[in-house]
């Protein structure tokens, strides 16, 4: 009885996850706005320095072996919650990415194309790291490298900037004059 | 009125097959084999492998023997394609997207590879009738099936839905059809292969699959054939203030 009754039970889950889905497409496009809203900055520079191998070498030399473990779990938390920013912040331009796709203007058809890629190897990376560090909070004296997140960050960044230059050319006049 | 050869078991057997063959004409007429040639496949081979069950059903000089042997070749000829229909909805959705398409892959795989264990196992403790093996067989296969079925188009949405992809409508409408179908499918084969009811309510069991399996003909019917409004150009444009602030992280890694 208890395999029916878990297989049943089961079943009916997963329609109530299908149908969730259902209803939850049909508000998906009114909430495009919102998640555009939902976008929140990143101190690169900040998060580039909590994830340097030569900080964490440094204050291994620096500390005692216990209080460097409780920085280093300080640190990780930090980083992981910088990483949840970053996911979230993917997600959303995956959103914006998709909904500029629909446009007649090719340029911006391209350039959506890149940023929803680059925003969802992001998001994707963000996971793995997120998933690393929560590890390495068991395990403090392991290595643990997320340059590769705030790399695609930066990457991702460019191409919104690029997006936002051909949907709205006034906004990122102060990029031009720099790069 | 839930009668076994009632006027509503003959139109729930037929009617949703004769409209499936029709959307699989009608699809064909718009050109939606290119996009979805499997699905249109499916369409037909699963209709005329239906209506060739229900012949057989009605026809007095079919024994019950062979009409159970043409059951499980349908059966199989209706997993094959269904599998292979997971495959084009998935293309259809990850495809466009190289960043996790190869990812996605991997996952569906490894998630199939489970699925399929789980659905032995659960195979394995499921009561065997050893006087009507080929019925019991056939109850167990059903569950199976049904069981990495709704595994596979549940992980698809679950997938789309972790990345916030959103779906075009065509093979939205597919996939849902197929999945409530399976996951309701599951939940009455499995009730029907452990023997939880008496034959008596097994009846109202394979009622309920036949109505919901015309209900998911509809369902693809609506997204696939029905127009829908186009949708209003959207005005998520990147903001400018956020624009502005990823412009000064920029400029401080510049003058790094």
């Amino acid at each position: 009885m208890s395999l029916t009754l878990a297989l049943v039970v089961a079943a009916a889950v997963a329609l109530g996850v299908l149908l969730n889905f259902a209803v939850s497409r049909s508000l998906q496009h009114k909430q495009t706005s919102d998640a555009v809203r939902t976008i929140s900055p990143i101190d690169v520079v900040a998060f580039r320095n909590l994830i340097d191998p030569a900080e964490n070498e440094y204050l291994r030399r620096c500390l005692p072996p216990a209080q460097f473990r409780s920085v280093r779990r300080a640190r990780l938390r930090a980083m992981a919650a910088y990483i949840q920013v970053v996911g979230e912040n993917a997600t959303a331009l995956v959103r914006m990415g998709e909904s500029a796709l629909t446009g007649d203007d090719l340029q911006v058809a391209a350039a959506a194309q890149q940023v929803v890629n680059d925003a969802l190897r992001l998001r994707r990376n963000s996971a793995v790291a997120l998933a690393r560090i929560y590890l390495a909070l068991a395990w403090p004296n392991s290595e643990f490298a997320a340059e590769r997140v705030v790399d695609r960050y930066e990457q991702l960044s460019g191409s919104a900037m690029l997006l936002g230059r051909l949907q709205n050319p006034a906004a990122a006049v102060r990029l031009a004059s720099h790069s | 009125m839930l009668q076994a050869h009632s006027p509503l078991w003959h139109y729930l057997w037929v009617a949703p097959n004769v409209f499936l063959l029709v959307l699989a004409l009608l699809a064909w007429r718009r050109g939606l084999q290119k996009q979805f040639p499997i699905f249109v496949i499916f369409a037909v081979v699963a209709a005329i492998e239906q209506l060739t069950v229900y012949v057989a059903d009605i026809l007095p000089s079919v024994t019950a023997a062979t009409w159970w042997q043409i059951f499980w070749v349908g059966l199989l000829i209706e997993a094959f394609l269904k599998f292979a229909l997971v495959g084009e909805i998935f293309s259809q959705v990850f495809g466009p997207y190289s960043s996790i398409a190869k990812l996605g892959k991997l996952l569906i795989s490894g998630a199939g590879v489970v699925l399929i264990l789980v659905a032995a196992v659960a195979a394995a403790y499921t009561p065997k009738n050893s006087t009507h093996s080929i019925v019991s067989g056939v109850h167990i296969f059903e569950q199976t099936i049904y069981m990495v079925e709704s595994g596979l188009i549940l992980f698809l949405f679950v997938f789309a839905a972790y990345f916030k992809l959103s779906w075009n409508r065509s093979p939205f409408g597919i996939a849902l059809g197929l999945g409530m179908s399976a996951c309701v499918h599951l939940a009455t084969w499995t009730l029907m292969a452990n023997g939880k009811f008496s034959p008596r309510h097994d009846i109202s069991l394979i009622f309920v699959n036949m109505a919901t399996y015309h209900a998911c003909v509809l369902l693809w019917f609506y997204y696939l054939l029905v127009p829908h409004k186009a949708a209003q150009k959207s005005e998520a444009l990147v903001p400018e203030h956020n624009l502005e602030l990823w412009n000064r992280e920029l400029e401080r890694l510049l003058h790094q």
